[in-house]
């Protein structure tokens, strides 16, 4: 990657809601980073206050606190108008879609532009070649309740994009489509990523959509920063407890082992690894055997991981001689606290 | 009963019953529209949110729309005489029925307004429209078929309240069936006059929910 630049910057952000009795906080200090042109995914369970912390860059939320900066340019400080003209420069998409109903898909890209003062004329020139870009070429003149989920979901793509802005922030955008659909959305965004240098910012409850496009992650419980970090050191080792919890969570139900099975350990093979029978070998060349509890492998970033949990021997012995076999051949073993 | 004067007057009347629910209709959605995109935008959870503005207007809009329309008819005579010059026939009741019906439009407005989704706003709001925009472009537009539904719903209402307006020297179909039917005892031209009123809304009622659901992009 070229020079690292920030194309967002949250400092301090603080947002609590009005409520009949005092106010409740949802956002606790947020400080955040993202850098020009990655895709950064930003991920947690429902209520951590994720969407609320995507609303807040482009200040549909008003943080109570802290300060948003868009490309070296304060937003927090602007009037509402000055505010609506820089909006122009952040493109957003929704889980639910929110097209225009009422109008095509053509109308539907040209609205942003209409808003922004540009010619008919242009704005339908240029609407056509957006339509052209997300695949749906064809299908200009047809209304939103004529179009399945994910075309929906490229028309909207395309009408945040027809500003031609520096960022394009993503609110659950996967999470209304099944998993083909979704595949191929996640697959536009890696693309748009990747021919205009849009930065996008991805909001999700899902690590396979982190796994499949983001460059970085950060996990956000509670209101807060849990962890954050490359989605490839993230996924080979979660520090946090929610960390763990969303990596493991496809693989493993963590509820399944409360309290029954004592030294599990989570291991995950890198790369060139899985391809080889290392587990086979060291059962052979230890004389011991594992119980297999679950197992997966994922592609992150055009490399495989397997992952796997597995229960170890209770002799200590044998146990630690397993662990320093497997660590020595470069898999990375961690003791899975369940309990 | 029906010679070719009671023909002729039974004409007159149908036009002065079409004549005033169009034009109150037109009138009051000059002042009834606004009000409802106001009524919207100023909500707490609106586009221009103005919480105290906006309950002080929905008091207004109640007490107006709480007053029986035959009393609202009586009370405003001093300031109907002073608008169009006198308090009978049709032209001194459309000013009662715009005054009497503008309240009601704009809670009709509201209402529709309200179906908008509220995600398709902040998509709005998120490319950067002005509050007015959202109004023209986003709000009305989303709504329309709703609002031509309540269009057709305000015009049958004042049809309604333009018969009652028989009572008080006002024209058209109902004060054919007042000073006929009701003060000469003719019932049988009560029965005629109540059969057309009966027929416009039926029509009024059907058109406007027809090119409702033509115009309706979802369906």
């Amino acid at each position: 990657m070229e020079e690292k630049e920030i194309m967002i910057r949250l400092t301090g952000i603080k947002k609590s809601f009005p409520q009949k009795k005092g106010s409740l906080e949802v956002l606790h200090g947020i400080d955040l980073d993202i850098e020009k042109g990655e895709i950064f995914g930003i991920i947690g369970l429902s209520g951590a206050g994720k969407s609320t912390l995507v609303r807040c860059i482009n200040l549909l939320e008003r943080p109570t606190e802290g300060q948003v900066y868009l490309d070296g340019q304060e937003l927090t400080c602007l009037s509402e108008k000055d505010l609506r003209q820089a909006r122009r420069s952040m493109g957003m998409i929704f889980q639910q879609f929110h097209l225009l109903m009422q109008r095509t898909a053509l109308e539907n890209v040209c609205f942003p532009m209409e808003i922004a003062g540009v010619k008919k004329a242009d704005a339908r020139k240029r609407a056509k070649e957006l339509l052209e870009l997300v695949g749906l070429g064809d299908r200009t003149e047809s209304y939103p309740s004529q179009l399945s989920g994910g075309q929906k979901q490229r028309v909207a793509i395309a009408r945040a994009l027809a500003t031609d802005p520096k960022i394009l922030l993503c609110d659950e955008a996967t999470s209304a489509l099944d998993p083909n659909t979704t595949a191929g959305v996640l697959e536009l965004l890696k693309d748009i990523n990747k021919r205009l240098g849009i930065t996008i910012v991805v909001i999700t409850h899902e690590m396979k959509v982190i796994q499949e496009i983001c460059n970085r992650v950060a996990i956000i419980s509670e209101g807060k920063i849990a962890e954050m970090g490359s989605v490839e050191n993230i996924f080979r080792n979660p520090r946090t407890k929610i960390g763990q919890e969303l990596v493991f969570h496809e693989g493993a139900k963590r509820e399944a082992y409360v309290g029954e099975l004592p030294y599990c350990y989570r291991v995950v093979f890198e790369g060139g690894i899985s391809n080889e029978p290392v587990l086979g070998r060291m059962m052979i060349d230890c004389n011991g055997v594992v119980n297999i509890l679950s197992g997966n492998t994922r592609n992150i970033d055009q490399q495989v991981f397997g992952q796997m949990i597995l229960q170890f021997p209770e002799e200590k012995e044998l146990r630690e001689k397993m662990i320093k076999y497997l660590t020595d051949r470069g898999v990375e073993v961690e003791e899975v606290d369940y309990v | 009963m029906f010679n070719s004067d009671m023909i002729s007057l039974v004409g007159v009347a149908f036009w002065e019953s079409i004549y005033m629910t169009v034009i109150s209709s037109l009138f009051a959605y000059v002042i009834g529209l606004p009000l409802g995109l106001i009524l919207v935008a100023t909500d707490k959870d609106g586009i221009a949110p103005a919480p105290l503005f906006n309950q002080i207007l929905g008091i207004i809009i109640n007490i107006l729309r709480s007053i029986p329309f035959l009393i609202l008819l009586v009370a405003m005579m001093p300031f109907t005489q002073a608008i169009v010059g006198t308090v009978i026939g049709a032209k001194a009741t459309v000013v009662v029925l715009v005054v009497a019906a503008a309240p009601f439009i704009a809670r009709l407005v509201e209402s529709s307004l309200k179906e908008v989704d509220r995600g398709v706003v902040e998509a709005a709001q998120s490319m950067g429209a002005s509050p007015f925009e959202i109004m023209t472009k986003v709000l009305l537009p989303e709504a329309k078929p709703s609002l031509l539904v309540g269009s057709a719903i305000a015009m049958t209402t004042i049809l309604g309240y333009s018969a009652m307006a028989g009572f008080c020297g006002g024209g058209g179909l109902g004060a054919v069936a007042i000073n006929y039917g009701y003060y000469r005892s003719q019932r049988d031209v009560m029965l005629v006059m109540v059969v057309l009123l009966v027929v416009i809304v039926q029509v009024l009622q059907e058109v406007g929910m027809r090119i409702s659901r033509g115009s309706d992009k979802r369906l």
